[in-house]
């Protein structure tokens, strides 16, 4: 995700070339998200994390080791199932050992996002009022606290909590409307540098997975208004960012278009009703900062997921429209 | 010979007469001047906006470039319910339409093939039946996550969201 650093860069208010020691406190807002963007590029860490939304909360490890080239990182819950997500580079394994599957997914580069750059600008410091916080202490590290905060409710509010040294990310709050927490990500436990194990990244079903089955995505570039699928009212800030095809169950074809205003991304996925399947939920569901919206158009099922207000996510579903390509 | 043209276009020719025409077809001339007032006629029924120019050229370009697909034997049977409804005369052109769909069709590939064939809008929606549901919004998450700005800031962090056992929509 590119275009969020270069969104930051572009933020008004800006020291593009300033010396690393200048940035280390920085006084600005601003300054600080770009702190927290290149501390999310470059630190290795491992620690434990508790991730809450509502009344669930289930605690998790996460170890990242960037070396050189090679950026690698693992997510193990340790709470509930057993499964463990392996990001190699763009590459995303998710382990899911009760079911024996392995799915393949990769992360996307983006290609589209610098074309976007002065709208996604725009989104988020004209979506967003950013402001410095409050310094509080989180799992041992002195932090800095910043909001952004939405100037309208089409978008859910954040609160971020970064260590004053290195600008590593102790803790993420998104918040509704109303000012309420809708989900919640605390490091508990964290070292930051140091020698990580290479144990650590690595999956630790990588030598059962073989016998599993691998469920590969197939993620490939499309154009879906040359199949007849537009979205006809945009929301504000929101800019499309990529359509793709791609597999989201084994012979279960979908197309996806992603919209993001910088901080928080929707996805509308569209797939051809089959006769077999069982009864589809349509209407909204929530989950935490996620809400997800189902409905039925010319045959097909369209299910918008994003991390916005639920509101926010119908709209875009109503938008969807389907004309039979000349 | 208008008529073969417009058998041509309705895909109703053998494969050997086929050739026949496209060969005519090549050589201008008449039967090319026809080819195209079909179409003119079609676009002007549709009120189809005209192409832009060197349209042809690079459809046939970008064709050429695309892997070849066989395409289903379901696309000349709904030409054959059109001219059911609709008189002759503009048989040909909506004929000309269902071509450019099969092209089209051909161009898109096949993981483009579900949605391409979709029913056309206004259509009654089908009973209530699709997608599973819960079981499959982990796979939506899966899917989604991948595009998120959160995964840059936070790393795979936001993926627990996705794998969680009590992942239910409430």
């Amino acid at each position: 995700m590119k275009a969020f650093a270069l969104v930051l860069l572009l933020l008004p208010g800006f020291a593009f070339a300033q010396a690393p020691q200048a940035q280390a406190h920085p006084q600005d807002a601003s300054a600080w998200l770009k702190k927290i963007y290149l501390a999310s590029q470059k630190l290795s860490y491992s620690g434990t994390f508790v991730y809450r939304q509502g009344e669930r909360s289930e605690s998790s490890r996460i170890t990242r080791i960037i070396d050189g080239a090679s950026d690698t990182e693992k997510l193990e819950a340790l709470d509930g199932i057993r499964r463990e997500i392996v990001r190699s580079g763009d590459e995303v394994r998710c382990y899911l050992p009760e079911d024996k599957i392995v799915k393949v997914d990769r992360r996307s580069k983006h290609p589209t996002f610098p074309a976007l750059l002065p709208a996604q600008n725009a989104a988020l410091s004209g979506h967003y009022a950013i402001s410095k916080e409050e310094t509080a202490r989180i799992a041992g590290y002195e932090c800095q606290a910043i909001a952004l905060k939405p100037k309208d409710e089409l978008r859910y509010g954040y609160k971020l909590w970064a260590d004053l040294g290195t600008g590593m990310l102790l803790k993420a709050r998104v918040l509704n409307e109303k000012g309420e927490a809708v989900e919640e990500f605390t490091f508990t436990q964290l070292t930051i540098g140091g020698n990580i194990e290479k144990d650590m990244v690595k999956s630790s079903f990588a030598g059962e997975s073989r016998q599993w089955r691998v469920e590969n995505a197939g993620v490939v570039r499309a154009d879906l208004a040359k199949s007849g699928w537009t979205v006809n009212a945009a929301i504000p800030g929101f800019q499309r960012v990529i359509e793709v095809n791609r597999l989201l169950r084994p012979a279960q074809r979908v197309s996806q278009m992603v919209y993001s205003d910088g901080l928080a991304a929707i996805s509308i996925f569209i797939e051809a009703i089959e006769p077999r399947q069982e009864a589809a939920r349509l209407g909204l569901s929530s989950m935490g900062a996620v809400n997800i919206y189902s409905r039925e158009l010319a045959k097909h099922v369209v299910t918008v997921v994003g991390e916005a207000p639920a509101k926010t996510v119908q709209q875009l579903g109503d938008a969807v429209a389907y004309h039979r390509p000349q | 010979m208008k008529d073969r043209i417009s058998a041509l276009m309705d895909g109703e020719l053998s494969p050997a007469e086929t050739e026949d025409q496209l060969h005519a077809l090549r050589k201008g001339g008449e039967a090319l001047e026809a080819w195209r007032r079909y179409h003119l006629i079609g676009d002007a029924i549709r009120d189809t906006r005209p192409l832009s120019r060197g349209f042809s050229t690079r459809f046939s370009e970008r064709l050429a470039a695309e892997a070849t697909v066989f395409s289903p034997a379901s696309i000349p049977s709904r030409t054959e319910k059109l001219r059911a409804r609709i008189p002759l005369s503009a048989a040909a052109s909506l004929a000309a339409v269902a071509l450019v769909g099969a092209l089209a069709y051909q161009t898109f590939g096949p993981e483009n093939q579900q949605v391409a064939q979709s029913a056309p809008e206004g259509q009654k929606p089908a009973a209530k039946a699709a997608v599973p549901m819960p079981g499959a919004v982990n796979d939506y998450l899966l899917a989604h996550q991948n595009y998120s700005p959160r995964s840059t800031l936070q790393g795979v962090a936001p993926y627990v969201r996705t794998v969680s056992e009590s992942s239910r929509p409430r």
